[in-house]
């Protein structure tokens, strides 16, 4: 039978709907009767979501900064063809 | 925020870019440069990475006429910064070593009893939604803290699956790592973000 620490380690495949129908159930059937695992499962599925929200929106200006700087030098000797050199 | 950009813009921005247009280089070096920087950082140092995504982008310009379409252009651009990093990997000699044996965080491991059931389970529901949780200044500083704490591994696969929402296969392609360690390495990512998210909600500090 699936435990809490056999649920625990195969959180991200259910969240994922990475497993097979017969772990699917077990995963399912344990949280039918485990309030503990509901809010553990839930609390995962919000940190995923956390982090879906929080993304690159901090991107480092500097760097986008130096990359600009990089691109359009070598713009300058931009051909058709793409055969600049580098 | 989903930053993906719609096949058709991404079509004429392409077109731009084999133009050689600076306005839609500027554009796509704001656009991807976050996410190739994050698969050049699975193999290299931040400057190291930074020099790799720019060194990218210079060979994207004699090269984009070349692209044909068949997959993404984020997809082909992280291609690129992979290739790049595995060559210079493989020039160095230098490995890249990550352990896929454990499944669970520690930290997490600790909180089960002997008979696998919660000795000390999660005490409170994340209730409010990503992005309000997101407003708020402190925690997500917090979560850049632990992010960059990440093992390398971690993060990038993090990054590329998460943020930037590249599908599993892809993935696995940019970084080189098997289907199973994916979900693994990817597991590990989130149990550290789940623990570090109770931590700020119990305690109010990162």
């Amino acid at each position: 039978m699936l435990m809490c620490k056999g649920l625990a380690e195969i959180a991200s495949d259910y969240i994922d709907d990475e497993l097979n129908s017969r772990q699917n159930l077990s995963v399912k059937m344990h949280l039918m009767m485990c309030k503990h695992c509901r809010t553990f499962i839930g609390n995962l599925r919000a940190s995923t979501d956390l982090l879906k929200a929080h993304s690159s929106g901090r991107d480092n200006e500097e760097m986008i900064r130096r990359i600009d700087e990089r691109v359009a030098e070598a713009l300058k000797t931009w051909t058709p063809e793409g055969n600049n050199t580098e | 925020m989903d930053t993906s950009v719609q096949p058709d813009t991404e079509s004429s921005l392409i077109e731009d870019l084999k133009k050689g247009n600076a306005t839609a280089y500027k554009h796509a070096v704001r656009e991807y440069s976050p996410g190739m920087l994050a698969v050049a950082r699975f193999y290299q140092d931040q400057s190291g990475a930074e020099e790799i995504v720019q060194d990218c982008w210079v060979t994207v310009i004699g090269a984009i006429h070349k692209f044909e379409g068949r997959s993404g252009l984020k997809t082909w651009l992280h291609r690129i910064v992979a290739n790049r990093c595995k060559n210079k990997l493989r020039a160095t000699n230098r490995e890249v070593s990550t352990d896929f044996s454990e499944t669970l965080d520690p930290e997490l491991a600790s909180r089960f009893k002997s008979n696998g059931r919660w000795s000390l389970p999660p005490k409170l529901i994340f209730h409010e939604s990503a992005d309000t949780l997101m407003e708020n200044e402190a925690l997500s500083d917090c979560l850049d803290k632990h992010l960059s704490t990440l093992p390398e591994t971690q993060r990038s696969a993090l990054m590329l699956y998460e943020a930037h929402q590249h599908k599993s296969e892809d993935v696995c392609n940019i970084l080189d790592v098997s289907a199973s360690n994916l979900r693994v390495l990817l597991h590990r990512a989130r149990q550290k973000i789940f623990l570090m998210v109770e931590t700020f909600q119990e305690t109010g500090e990162c």
